[in-house]
């Protein structure tokens, strides 16, 4: 695809049945565009909306549970964050199924590319019930977290704004998982030895390399392959 | 005991998941993991898959995935 000047991308994510495809058209209206990843038959619709003088392109990622290389689905969604390098994500979070939405969430986080949390179907979530703070969860998470119900539009101004003031802000902190004493050693020293290797740092997370190699990630070990030498 | 043995209407507690590669990091991604509590709702017609409530949400898997899934009954 050719990048015009000035274009911000940004990607969206979540996990299947998150209301991506509804966020997604809440933001960019009839502009969209379907094509397929090149090589695959995976759908890959990409859109845009301006926002104060920005033109802002967003992708919809595969809805993915997480972020491995087992499956087509995972694999394009991972290797269009890491090698496309979006200006941000923006992952659509289903609020009333917060645990498991949330692991997505933390893999999305440690690649290192700043978060934006649409907390969606927050409908849902108060009908059964569920108080969510969502403040605390932006500080836990380093995240914007804009509660939003796609199927009404609700919450899209906030949603825009988020979205704008995390690629304008060029200081974003990363997430870190603290994954305890045991594992973080580890961790921390092979963090330290990929470091050594000027081509993987230059263009990826070491902390999401160094996690990925001690969860034996095929791709991971590929990557290190190549660059690592 | 697994999951699979678990009636309809039963509840338990996941204890270990016995199989690794891509169906065992699916499990985990959605949830199984040592300590989380399901509630088996239903079988299919033809008794595969299981209708399973994990978490607040309902999945449905194989039995012969539900097989690798250790538990306790509560």
């Amino acid at each position: 695809m050719k990048k015009e000047p000035g274009k911000i991308v940004i990607a969206v994510a979540g996990q299947p049945n998150s209301g991506k495809s509804t966020i997604f058209n809440m933001l960019t209206g009839a502009r969209q565009h379907v094509a397929n990843y090149p090589g695959v038959t995976v759908e890959k619709k990409t859109g845009f909306y301006r926002y104060k003088g920005d033109t802002v392109e967003l992708v919809d990622l595969p809805g993915t549970y997480s972020l491995t290389s087992y499956t087509q689905e995972e694999r394009i969604a991972r290797d269009f964050l890491l090698h496309e390098k979006p200006a941000a994500i923006v992952n659509i979070v289903d609020a009333s199924n917060l645990e498991r939405n949330l692991y997505l969430t933390f893999q999305l986080g440690e690649m290192g590319i700043p978060l934006v949390i649409a907390l969606n179907m927050m409908d849902v979530a108060k009908s059964r019930g569920f108080k969510i703070d969502t403040e605390e969860l932006a500080r836990q998470l380093k995240a914007s977290v804009v509660p939003t119900v796609g199927n009404r539009g609700k919450g899209k101004k906030e949603l825009e704004e988020a979205i704008a003031a995390t690629y304008r802000n060029t200081a974003t902190v990363p997430f870190h998982l603290d994954y305890g004493e045991a594992l973080e050693i580890s961790l921390n020293s092979l963090e330290k030895r990929l470091k050594e290797n000027p081509g993987l740092s230059e263009s990826y997370s070491l902390r999401w390399m160094a996690i990925k190699l001690m969860e034996n990630d095929s791709e991971a070990k590929k990557i290190l392959e190549k660059k690592g030498k | 005991m697994t999951l699979s043995d678990v009636k309809p209407g039963g509840e338990c507690c996941i204890v270990e998941i016995h199989i690794g590669d891509m169906t065992g990091q699916r499990l985990l991604d959605m949830g199984f993991i040592p300590g989380a509590k399901i509630k088996v709702i239903r079988n299919a017609p033809l008794v595969d898959p299981v209708d399973l409530l994990i978490k607040g949400y309902h999945v449905s898997i194989r039995h012969s995935e539900a097989k690798f899934v250790e538990v306790t009954p509560l």
